[in-house]
């Protein structure tokens, strides 16, 4: 297990969460997706931090604020998509367009 | 002295409280502004005692006010001989016109319509000019300069019904700025030069080592070309007969006593920096008795009886100009004085012609008058001999003053100009005198009848004041106004007589009345019709004002005009078009045609971020790989 192995696996799981932001109608997948591209995030750090070879835990401290924030993150982001759901019926991405120019 | 500030305090409060309240007060408060003016007046005296207690010289009070950077400004105030004589004729004046006023500005039994307004502008001008002679620095003094100017033009446009009021008002306002430029520009480069705002320390640090002369000369030359608008020099005289569309008690305040004495005050109170430049005081002199020589001779022509006065005016600051380029700050100073006396006192008397004959200004139309009018006539007689030089009147002594100071300072070719003058100023007063108040009096004048009391005692009281004033110059209780009266750095000289001097002007003058005598003494004209036919061009020149007016009005129309069409056109399309409107315009088509990619959708925005630093880090990238 090298350094390399974890970098690409975060490179992955990152790729899929971007695909599921861009690609993915329903807000809920949107915010899964979100959720995994952070975790991916958050697997580099661990990463870096475990191989940095410095003695210190700077990677695994910031992924635990990193961990922190997204919950705070979610229960706002759910809380929007559940006004979505009451007040327009549906939670389809591509219908939410009314900052359009 | 310290308290001297106190003095023009009242008239800004009068004009204060004017201004707020006159709509409430009985007459309109003016007798308030009178009595504001009276309490200057009284609080000049203490002042004047003061300095014969303390030793005359130049006394400072500075006084703080604020500072920027290392400039610091004051309101702090001078008091030596120049000011308190220019105080005490300031507030003198202000009040004797100030009570005829009251009887002037009545028609029958009721107050002009704005009376109050009028009274507010009075008492401001009283304490503008009463700042300006005190002021200790040059930002206050162009301050109160400006003030001054100011009322001028209010009090000129006073009935601003009338067409030709409105114009003459903005005409001498126009006039008067381009001097203001002058004085702005010349005022800012001394305090450049010396870092400080403060006359006596500029006076006293001008031939220091480290200034440059050229800036001194420079400011020297633009000072005096303020000065030469405000007191209606030669060419910026132009604005000065047109002022007399004012009313008459305002002529003689503002445009023969005070306010166009303001640029003999200016180039007095910097009397060292002209010292300081030989060849500014050169061009005083000169532009000096080239004024009075316009100015007599215009006087000489014009049948309009302010209009006769407001040249005479413009031909005595000539001489005021003149003594000044001479050397002669005593001489100067000294006939401003007796001058504003007498000057003010003939306009009070035309004044008061113009209320008895339903404003009438033609002297052809006039005649006789003495008959209908004693005390208007004797006043006029009086201060029309005064100015022509007759002893012992007051301005006989201050023009032998200036005879002397002229003789003794400059070329004689000014000296044979000056005489010259002297038999015009005669010739002109003599004129005005005999053509208004003798001969035959005109049928249509059958009814005038002499002013109400309250006019006539300031011209009775004015009258006694022109025959004594002029002692003043006598060795009488001190060594004479020569003591009194000194420029800064220079010795005080006692009174003396020079009788060769003496007799020549009192010849001249004598000469001058017998000509206008021999000419104007009986219903005969036909003497003076063939002088004119005589020397048609010549008086054609003269009448028609030496075509500047014309000259100024076809370089307005011609030049300005046309210059400032093409500016406008240039503000309207260039400007405003281009600069203004341009980047506003560009913003809105821009946004026009981006608002098509505005699609509102998270996913396209997500996919401009994510091709945003897809792009970034492939440039990084390649960075780290080409080194």
């Amino acid at each position: 297990m090298t350094l390399l192995h974890f970098q690409l696996l975060s490179a992955a799981i990152f790729c899929i969460g971007l695909y599921g932001v861009l690609a993915r109608r329903s807000a809920v997948l949107v915010l899964m997706s979100i959720e995994l591209m952070l975790n991916a995030v958050n697997l580099q750090l661990v990463a870096f931090g475990a191989f940095s070879g410095f003695g210190t835990s700077t990677g695994q401290v910031i992924a635990v604020f990193v961990i922190t924030i997204a919950a705070a993150e979610v229960g706002l982001a759910l809380a929007i998509v559940m006004r979505l759901f009451r007040s327009r019926g549906g939670v389809n991405m591509d219908e939410i367009d009314v900052m359009r120019g | 002295m310290e308290q001297a500030w106190l003095i023009p305090v009242f008239g800004f409060g009068a004009f204060a409280f004017l201004a707020l309240f006159r709509k409430y007060l009985p007459g309109q408060g003016k007798h308030l502004s009178v009595l504001a003016i009276i309490a200057a007046f009284v609080a000049v005296w203490p002042v004047l005692f003061d300095m014969l207690d303390k030793g005359v010289g130049e006394h400072h009070f500075p006084r703080d006010w604020f500072s920027a950077g290392p400039l610091e400004v004051g309101w702090g105030i001078i008091v030596d001989p120049l000011t308190i004589v220019m105080l005490a004729l300031i507030t003198f004046v202000s009040v004797i016109v100030q009570v005829y006023s009251l009887g002037y500005m009545r028609h029958g039994n009721a107050d002009d319509p704005r009376v109050g307004w009028y009274f507010a502008v009075h008492s401001l001008f009283s304490a503008s000019m009463l700042m300006l002679v005190l002021a200790d620095n040059l930002l206050l003094l162009y301050v109160a300069w400006e003030l001054v100017g100011l009322c001028s033009y209010l009090l000129i446009g006073f009935w601003f019904e009338r067409r030709s009021a409105a114009e003459a008002a903005k005409k001498a306002f126009v006039t008067t700025r381009i001097g203001d430029v002058g004085l702005l520009i010349g005022v800012v480069l001394l305090i450049v030069e010396f870092g400080t705002v403060d006359v006596i320390e500029i006076m006293n640090s001008l031939g220091d080592p480290g200034v440059n002369q050229a800036v001194v000369t420079a400011s020297a030359f633009l000072v005096f070309f303020g000065a030469m608008g405000k007191s209606a020099q030669f060419p910026l005289h132009v604005w000065l007969p047109d002022a007399m569309e004012g009313p008459t008690p305002v002529s003689a305040l503002i445009h023969a006593a005070t306010m166009v004495t303001a640029g003999v005050f200016l180039v007095a109170r910097l009397f060292p920096l002209f010292d300081a430049v030989e060849s500014a005081q050169l061009a005083i002199a000169a532009i000096g008795i080239v004024t009075a020589l316009m100015g007599a001779a215009m006087a000489l022509v014009m049948t309009d009886l302010k209009r006769i006065l407001a040249y005479s005016t413009m031909s005595h600051l000539g001489f005021m100009m003149l003594a000044l380029g001479a050397g002669g700050y005593t001489a100067a100073i000294f006939h401003l004085l007796m001058h504003g006396v007498a000057k003010a006192m003939l306009f009070l008397s035309a004044g008061s012609i113009m209320h008895a004959a339903h404003d009438e200004t033609d002297i052809r139309k006039m005649g006789g008058l003495r008959k209908r009018m004693p005390v208007t006539s004797a006043a006029f007689t009086v201060g029309a001999l005064a100015l022509a030089g007759i002893p012992p009147l007051n301005a006989f002594w201050s023009k032998d003053e200036i005879l002397l100071a002229v003789a003794g300072g400059l070329n004689p070719v000014f000296v044979v100009l000056f005489l010259v003058a002297i038999v015009l100023s005669a010739l002109y007063m003599g004129r005005a005198v005999l053509v208004v108040f003798f001969g035959k009096l005109k049928p249509e004048n059958d009814g005038v009848h002499e002013s109400p009391r309250i006019m006539a005692w300031p011209l009775a009281l004015l009258a006694v004041l022109a025959v004594v004033t002029g002692f003043i110059a006598l060795p009488i209780g001190y060594e004479g106004i020569g003591t009194f009266l000194v420029a800064p750095g220079d010795k005080p000289h006692a009174f003396e007589v020079v009788p060769v001097w003496l007799v020549a002007s009192v010849v001249l003058a004598l000469g001058g009345l017998a000509l206008a005598y021999a000419l104007y003494g009986d219903e005969d004209t036909s003497r003076v019709d063939a002088l004119r036919e005589r020397f048609a061009r010549a008086h054609d020149v003269v009448a028609n004002r030496f075509y500047m007016d014309h000259a100024y009005q076809w370089t307005i129309d011609r030049v300005v005009l046309r210059v400032s069409a093409f500016l406008a056109l240039f503000d309207r399309k260039v400007v405003n078009d281009v600069g203004v409107n341009g980047p506003g315009l560009s913003a809105v088509e821009a946004g026009r045609r981006l608002r098509y990619h505005v699609t509102g959708l998270f996913a396209d925005y997500g996919l401009g971020i994510v091709v945003g630093v897809a792009i970034l880090g492939a440039l990084l990238w390649i960075r780290s790989v080409t080194g």
